[in-house]
């Protein structure tokens, strides 16, 4: 098993079937996010950080819109049980923070967003020969890229004064879902012929 | 946060004897590398913030050939060590270090760390000296000039926006010389790529944040009482001479010794060099001829040649040569 996609055809393309089963864990991902920035966000902006709430909504669609367009898509009848299973894992947990159950909803959606947005790297997947002028290839760059500045508003929040009190709560649950994440993530590129064990 | 054996009911010792080992702080693994003779005086080896244990390979080769032991590791946060999703603290880089140590057996011990390496370097030596016979720090600085807190300040906005890669673009020009970069200028990305690989923005960004609540060290230096050579650049332009100086004033046993035309990252650009004096450092410590005596002194330009003092009367913190003045 290769640590990278591939191996590429001749013109440095990710194989199709590669490319539907990492774009759809992306898309899973990055959907539900996009899901439950939008519930969570207000008609009308009322406070400062709304904004960021904002932005986050759309760039986690841009980023589904961008995969579900850049794809080379073939089916896969297995996609139906896994999409099932992530679908599941990103509901929200039991999240225990003494004293403050207001919180509780807030620092699941920052948690997950924080694990979506760190611990997945599509564009560490590439091999060097991948074509910088594929669609495919260019939009796990530009995932990456994008996740690291969407994770500071993550991070933040989870290090903000008001969540200091349950720090360790808050260190566990964001542990928990990094590992779960991870976990998908791996089982997923191993279905793929992809091992990055960590 | 307290250090346990990864392998409940066995030694430390045991655990440096595994193929692939880690060793536990808490919940994370530490992945680390040892080699040599167990009896053999040892070496260990602290990274810089981007850095990774394998960039110490060339060290790890010229040491044992001078008959050391030597341990590298990749700190929290770093390369194949689990990296805590949202908090470092200095505090685990030390307990981590004395951990590593501590299973190195009783055996004579020198630390040597790069700068964020050196800073965890002088913090064991305050916390734990004398554990240690010989002190190594490079490139190091025990308090946050305000240039150097800006510039810290400035390489963490840098991660945020533009990501691992951005970051390296601002270090390798800073910290490598032209000589360095010139033969890889149209091969950058494939020097990139590995530290971008190893390395995570969150890690990266949780390693920089622990410095936020940087006290300095600069009181405590005193009290290290083991010999320590300090290295420093002549062109370190990232922590410049007097950072070093500072180090050098305040260790009773020290001397400062400058490295010709390096700069921050000369343990990548003067491996031979630097590996040389390591080894000659340690020698003439378990030889009882280490005589630190607050010198400067200047590194040769090849491994192997002699160390010379600082031109008396000249002031070692300019750049231009201005005499100090009389006492």
């Amino acid at each position: 098993m290769s640590s990278f996609l591939g191996p590429l055809d001749a013109d440095g393309r990710v194989p199709p079937h590669q490319q539907t089963r990492v774009a759809a864990f992306l898309i899973s991902a990055h959907g539900a996010l996009a899901r439950q920035f939008a519930l969570a966000l207000p008609l009308r902006i009322e406070a400062a950080w709304q904004t960021e709430l904002n932005a986050q909504f759309y760039r986690e669609s841009e980023i589904v819109s961008l995969l579900q367009r850049a794809t080379t898509w073939v089916p896969d009848i297995a996609l139906g049980y896994m999409a099932a299973s992530w679908e599941t894992t990103w509901l929200p947990p039991a999240i225990e923070l003494t004293g403050d159950r207001s919180l509780a909803p807030a620092v699941h959606l920052a948690t997950l967003a924080h694990a979506v947005h760190a611990a997945i790297r599509p564009a560490a997947l590439l091999p060097t020969e991948a074509s910088p002028a594929d669609p495919f290839v260019l939009a796990l760059r530009r995932i990456e890229f994008e996740s690291g500045r969407l994770l500071q508003a993550q991070i933040l929040f989870l290090k903000r004064p008001e969540l200091v009190p349950f720090r360790d709560a808050v260190s566990a649950t964001l542990e928990q879902r990094h590992n779960e994440m991870r976990r998908l993530w791996r089982e997923m590129l191993a279905s793929i012929g992809i091992d990055i064990r960590e | 946060m307290e250090c346990v054996p990864s392998d409940e009911g066995s030694r430390n010792q045991n655990l440096l004897a595994n193929a692939m080992p880690f060793l536990s702080h808490g919940s994370y693994r530490i992945r680390y590398e040892l080699d040599g003779p167990a009896d053999a005086p040892a070496y260990v080896l602290v990274n810089g913030l981007t850095q990774y244990a394998e960039l110490w390979a060339a060290y790890r080769d010229a040491l044992l050939a001078r008959h050391f032991r030597v341990a590298t590791f990749d700190l929290l946060g770093q390369g194949v060590s689990d990296k805590p999703a949202l908090f470092i603290n200095q505090d685990d880089h030390v307990a981590v270090l004395h951990q590593l140590i501590s299973a190195l057996g009783d055996g004579p011990v020198f630390l040597s760390g790069i700068s964020f390496g050196g800073l965890i370097a002088l913090r064991y030596a305050i916390e734990h000296g004398k554990r240690l016979s010989g002190l190594v720090p490079m490139s190091c600085f025990a308090e946050l000039s305000p240039q150097l807190l800006l510039i810290g300040n400035a390489l963490r906005t840098g991660l945020i926006l533009g990501g691992t890669s951005y970051l390296q673009d601002l270090l390798l020009p800073m910290n490598l010389s032209d000589q360095w970069l010139e033969p890889l200028l149209d091969k950058l990305d494939s020097v990139k790529r590995q530290g971008w690989l190893v390395n995570d923005v969150y890690a990266l960004q949780n390693l920089m944040e622990s410095f936020l609540d940087f006290h300095p060290i600069t009181s405590q230096l005193s009290s290290i009482a083991v010999p320590t050579m300090i290295l420093n650049g002549e062109f370190d332009f990232l922590t410049p001479r007097s950072l070093h100086e500072t180090l050098r004033v305040e260790i009773p046993d020290s001397a400062l010794v400058i490295i010709p035309e390096g700069y921050h990252a000369f343990t990548l650009e003067k491996g031979a060099l630097t590996a040389d004096l390591l080894a000659r450092f340690a020698e003439d410590v378990l030889a009882g001829r280490w005589k630190g005596n607050k010198a400067v002194l200047i590194a040769p330009d090849e491994p192997g040649g002699e160390l010379s003092p600082f031109p008396a009367g000249y002031d070692h913190l300019r750049a231009i040569p201005v005499q100090r003045p009389s006492p």
